[in-house]
């Protein structure tokens, strides 16, 4: 789910970016820092969408260092339990497939897929169903829910379900094409 | 039993003391089927007279039961109980054997146990009118307290007798007893089952105990005699509960045999005969089988135990065994009997006794329940018998707040969460209406109940410590997809317990932990990726292709804790953590952060590979780092084949230098002089900064130069840090930056117009040490995020600020490229002093990076000639590096120079190219700076001649003896008694005084 929320953080600065564009400079650098980011409270940091308020700098002793508190607002997105989301079958393989939703990771495992399909080896690795009508392979678009999260500092990991009414595979670009 | 009775009076006339050598083994039979007889007759207990105590006569009865079962087997008593048994056979006795010739009914039993029963109601009885005993039928906890002995009952004393006697010695003493008559003044006699060499009589005093003893063979008369204080009298005859009731479907482990340690499943159980019946997976070899019957001569293989496997019948008339098929007279069961062994199903049926086998700690593990089932067909396995699993918990198994579901009786499938654990009661809250919360449940009723999506960790079993999420859930069996391997892995629910924590199983063993870079006995090195109980698995730094090695412990050699960086195809240099893409090789394509760096090799972990944990190794020459610059080949200089990279990049061609450096030890060799003559000298008094290494970030002023070692004096503490030939350079080049702000020195000369690039560089030069630092450090750290260079994010490194400072700063960056891959191969360049300096001779570099703002730079080989004038200009500010005086002091004599480091009788390893890497000692070095090594730990393997930059120490490790070969104790010997970073502790021979060297000017003594 995506938010729109206001978080702060202390930017350090060197002296270099001291000038005209002091601002311009801060700003690009909290994008850089900020942006992308995951915490297990906010989940990630898709985008920053503008500057709320820019702290007085303060000078850190002995690096020449300036702080500078930062309040921004930004998108964040976190996966929750019981989420319905779209995602792109990133790798498929005996035990199941990942796809991405964004920046989050999700696991479907083979026991989260309907009974009906069947793991295909081979070049493309793919579940099909028994009459063939429906492929889950690498880069095709399935919905699905989430049945657990796991956060780490750095990343947010998923285990999805598609055994359930109205999910599974929504768009596949092979197929199509 | 008839010739017992004939002898009878003769064998017990214990009257006499001397008659007792009449005792012996053989006859403990007969006086047991003896005694037996008395005892059936439940008027002669009574006429006996003898006074006990309800507890003591409790035991007795079970001991006498004990004693009738060891014996039925051979007991020639049995005829008498025969006859019952043919009259009283019923459908509800069940038969258990099949394949005893004689075997008695339960219905003999229990009418025995019926009269003895019987039998010893009646004492209590006498008892209860008799004595002041009060209470009745039902005793109550304070009546208990009244039994409890007291300083005016009899005593118990400890006797000591032979081992295996105990039985025989109470008999003998109940037999004198019973002779003797009322003048025999002990009460009574105990001998425990599970208390060898000892028996227990039970007397109002000593005397009479020795009386009672006196003679007796088997008893250690002389021995002390020793009084059971009356606190402990109670525990001598309380039993302990620990017999765990058998009840069908229990799995057990077989103690004996051939299935030693298998498991088992209870089938029958037969209380009375203390045997049960067991459902096993047959280890029978057929074919010997077949032999056996066929009269052929049987090998006798003892060794050989056959693997389990379920009794097919078809094959084994294949092979002409004969199978009967017979039906079970009181289950109607069919069953195979193949040579007197009973198979149903493929399981073998067969009885046992209790003793033989385990019921404690079975905890069948999967697999062993998974083959069971797989017999029966008919698919799940049957989780009735889940309880009998259950009864193997922990104490605490349960924790307040976990989610539980009943699995047994009225309330099965109730769902609740646990409130509170009281011993064998739980109490749950349930969500259900009308049921009164909370409810007291059995524990054995209880399982733990999970849902897919919960994060869960092992705690027992196989797969102990790993933690995963719950993808299925069937009954008590979950499906765990680990967070490590992203495997499935199948584990009770009860073996689980919900967490939030993220491991990997077993992280650490010894001082191993997973992910750990080490390098393996034959010197190969790799990455751990995973650890087992016992074995490491490790993921090989061959680029190109996986290989995983499992190995012992004991066949790593040790782990490898250099940081060291490696330069990507585009020359950006890369870092631990930095994120590549491979754009060569079988693995091409793949993308992740480094893990660990080798010798080039970069180990990379990939989210999206499922093998190997993710990890996958890739030669850094086929990766770029993502977000990386392209450019960066332009700018700098490639020194990458002279730093010992395997492969030249393809974009610059295999530098000539690789020449040069020959040149250079040799005709520009001799105006070099020693490193650590007066060139370094100007260092001292410098203000440096140190820029790599467990120092980094410190700054200080150099108190003393050495070869390659510069000794700074900060102001908290003094520290030696070891720094390449290059690495000086560098620091002096920071010193030079510093020194322009701190001492003043004339550099401005510098400063003029000497080329085109330096005014501009000069100037941004103090500003150099932070800024890297900033690029380094701060903004790093925020970048780091795996995530900071996904598609997705528009933002990413490629941000255009940074790129604009590092363009503003090319000069800087000129050099930090330059130097920092130098560490990766210090030895190589330490070893080739000449090279390395002229390496960092900025006139060098200049004209390398054929940029043409170079255009007035010197050539190259300029800075050989001393006192070149259009060389002075070059260095930035650097009076210390003026190459002239240091052309002047670089001694000719590369072979000295070497030999600060190798020296002889270190252990090093020998890697030539095209070859394994050997370990060899070294015998002796030349004065070319090559070096004679003998092969092998100890050197006993063939000698062979090295080249400096084919030899490497070997790194030692604590409590190993080290020669020191660098620094001020160069060529002392030394023992490594701790490490601290990328320092070692060492201990003096000599002087036995304590020195914190750099690890790498340690090398590993070998073996004398």
């Amino acid at each position: 789910m995506f938010f729109h929320i206001v978080l702060e953080r202390n930017m350090q600065l060197h002296p270099r970016f001291f000038g005209r564009n002091l601002r311009e400079n801060l700003v690009s650098k909290l994008m850089k820092d900020v942006e992308g980011t995951c915490s297990g409270r906010h989940g990630f940091v898709v985008a920053i969408t503008g500057i709320e308020s820019v702290g007085k700098g303060l000078i850190r002793d002995g690096t020449a260092f300036v702080t500078f508190p930062v309040k921004y607002q930004c998108v964040v997105f976190r996966p929750f339990k019981g989420e319905i989301l779209e995602a792109v079958v990133t790798l498929v393989n005996k035990m199941g497939f990942f796809a991405e939703a964004g920046p989050v990771q999700i696991f479907v495992s083979k026991h989260l897929i309907p009974d009906d399909m069947e793991f295909q080896a081979g070049d493309m690795p793919n579940y099909t169903t028994s009459d063939g009508s429906v492929k889950i392979q690498k880069e095709c678009e399935v919905r699905l829910k989430i049945i657990g999260t796991r956060v780490d500092a750095t990343e947010i990991f998923c285990v999805g379900t598609i055994k359930d009414d109205f999910l599974g595979v929504i768009n596949d670009p092979a197929a199509a094409a | 039993m008839a010739h017992h009775s004939d002898s009878e009076d003769d064998d017990y006339s214990y009257e006499d003391d001397d008659d007792d050598s009449e005792f012996d083994e053989e006859e403990e039979e007969p006086r047991n089927s003896r005694k037996k007889r008395g005892r059936s007759n439940p008027d002669s207990a009574a006429a006996r007279g003898k006074k006990r105590k309800p507890s003591g006569s409790i035991f007795i009865e079970d001991d006498v039961i004990v004693d009738d079962d060891e014996e039925d087997d051979e007991d020639v008593e049995d005829g008498f109980i025969e006859h019952g048994e043919a009259d009283h056979r019923g459908e509800e006795v069940v038969h258990r054997q099949f394949h005893e010739p004689t075997f008695r009914s339960r219905v003999g039993a229990e009418e025995y146990l019926d009269f003895m029963q019987e039998k010893y109601s009646k004492p209590r009885a006498q008892y209860d009118d008799d004595d002041d005993y009060e209470g009745g039928e039902e005793l109550t906890a304070v009546d208990q307290q009244a039994l409890l002995p007291s300083v005016r009952d009899p005593k118990l004393w400890m006797v000591k007798c032979a081992i295996g006697r105990e039985r025989e010695v109470a008999v003998c003493l109940m037999q004198k007893a019973i002779d003797r008559g009322s003048n025999f003044k002990i009460r009574s006699v105990i001998a425990l089952d599970h208390l060898q060499n000892y028996i227990y009589v039970e007397a109002d005093m000593e005397a009479h105990v020795k009386e009672a003893i006196k003679g007796m063979r088997s008893i250690f008369a002389n021995h002390k005699i020793l009084l059971v204080p009356i606190r402990e009298m109670a525990d001598v005859l309380s039993v302990k509960s620990k017999t765990v009731e058998l009840a069908r479907d229990t799995w057990v482990r077989m103690k004996l045999g051939i299935y030693k340690g298998d498991l088992a499943q209870v089938v029958d159980v037969d209380d009375v005969r203390r045997k049960v019946t067991v459902k096993l997976i047959p280890r029978i070899d057929l074919q010997h089988l077949a032999d056996k019957q066929e009269g052929r001569p049987i090998v006798k293989k003892k060794a050989f135990v056959p693997p389990p496997r379920f009794m097919n019948v078809d094959e084994a008339r294949e092979l002409h065994i004969r199978v009967e098929r017979r039906r079970d007279r009181m289950t109607g069961d069919y069953f195979e009997n193949i040579d007197g062994l009973l198979f149903k199903d493929g399981f073998l049926y067969k009885q046992v006794s209790t003793k033989s086998i385990s019921t404690q700690n079975v905890t069948p593990t999967f697999d062993e329940l998974e083959r069971f089932k797989k017999a029966n067909e008919n698919g799940e396995i049957d989780f009735v018998d889940m309880s009998t699993l259950f009864a193997n918990r922990k104490k605490g198994h349960f924790m307040k707040g976990d989610e539980v579901i009943v699995i047994k009786g009225d309330l099965k499938n109730l769902k609740g969460w646990v409130e509170k654990v009281d011993e064998e009661n739980v109490l749950i809250r349930s969500d259900t209406k009308g049921l009164h919360n909370p409810l007291a449940v059995n524990e054995k009723e209880l399982c733990k109940y999970f849902e897919p999506g919960n994060h869960v960790k092992v705690v027992c079993g196989t797969n102990e410590g790993a933690t995963g999420m719950v993808v299925k859930v069937e009954q008590h069996v979950l499906s765990i997809l680990s967070d490590t391997t992203k495997q499935h892995i199948r584990v009770f629910a009860d073996h689980v317990v919900k967490s939030a924590e993220v491991t990997n199983g077993v992280t650490k063993m010894g001082e191993y932990e997973l992910h750990d870079l080490v390098l393996l006995s034959n010197l190969s090195f790799g990455v751990i990726i995973k650890l087992d109980n016992e074995a490491i698995q490790i993921l090989k730094g061959v680029p190109g292709r996986t290989e995983l090695v499992i190995v012992k412990h004991g066949e790593i050699k040790y782990k490898i804790e250099k940081r060291i960086n490696a330069k990507d195809r585009n020359k950006n240099v890369i870092t631990v953590k930095d994120v590549v893409r491979v754009i060569d090789g079988p693995n091409k394509g793949k993308q992740g952060p480094v893990v660990q760096i080798y010798k080039g090799v970069l180990f990379l972990h990939d989210r999206h590979n499922v093998e190997n944990a993710g990890f996958l190794c890739a030669k850094c020459s086929s990766c770029v780092l993502v977000g990386g610059s392209n450019s960066a080949a332009d700018r700098i200089v490639d020194s990458f084949s002279r730093l010992g990279n395997p492969k030249p990049p393809a974009p610059v061609p295999p530098s000539p230098r690789r020449f040069q450096r020959a040149d250079s030890a040799g005709a520009g060799g001799r105006h070099w002089s020693g490193r650590g003559g007066r060139g370094h000298d100007l260092l001292v008094g410098a203000y440096v900064k140190v820029r790599m290494g467990p120092f980094k970030g410190y700054r200080g002023r150099i108190l003393e130069v050495k070869e390659k070692t510069v000794r700074l004096e900060h102001e908290a503490r003094i520290v030696t840090g070891k720094l390449s030939p290059l690495h000086t350079l560098l620091v002096a080049r920071d010193a030079i930056a510093d020194v322009n702000e701190n001492v003043a020195t004339p550099s401005q000369y510098n400063m003029g117009s000497q080329t085109p690039l330096h005014p501009s560089r000069t100037p941004l030069h103090p500003c150099m040490t932070p800024m890297r630092d900033s690029g380094a450090t701060p903004i790093h750290n925020g970048m780091r995020t795996p995530m900071r260079d996904r598609a997705w994010n528009p933002y990413t490194p490629m941000s255009p600020p940074r790129d604009s400072w590092e363009d503003g700063n090319s000069g800087s960056w000129g050099t930090s490229l330059l130097y920092q891959p130098a560490s990766p191969m210090r030895t190589y360049d330490a070893a080739t002093p000449g090279s390395g300096w002229d390496s960092s001779t900025p006139g060098r570099n200049y004209s390398d990076a054929g940029t043409p703002r170079d255009a007035n730079a010197p050539s190259p080989y300029q800075p050989m000639t001393p006192n070149s004038a259009s060389y002075l200009p070059s260095t930035p500010g650097g009076q210390p590096m003026t190459p002239g005086t240091d052309l002047d002091v670089q001694s000719p004599d590369i072979g000295g120079d070497a030999e600060t480091w190798l020296m002889p009788g270190i252990l090093v390893n020998v890697h030539k190219a095209g070859e394994n890497i050997n370990v060899g000692v070294i015998r002796d070095v030349l004065p070319d700076g090559s070096c004679v090594v003998a092969l092998g730990d100890r050197g006993e393997g063939e000698t062979v001649m090295a080249v400096q930059n084919e030899v490497r120490l070997v790194c030692p490790r604590k409590n190993e003896r080290v020669k020191i070969v660098g620094g001020k104790h160069r060529g002392l010997l030394a023992k490594l008694i701790g490490l601290d970073g990328s320092d070692g502790i060492v201990k003096l021979d000599d002087t036995l005084d304590i020195k914190i060297l750099n690890l790498d000017s340690l090398a590993k003594l070998a073996h004398a």
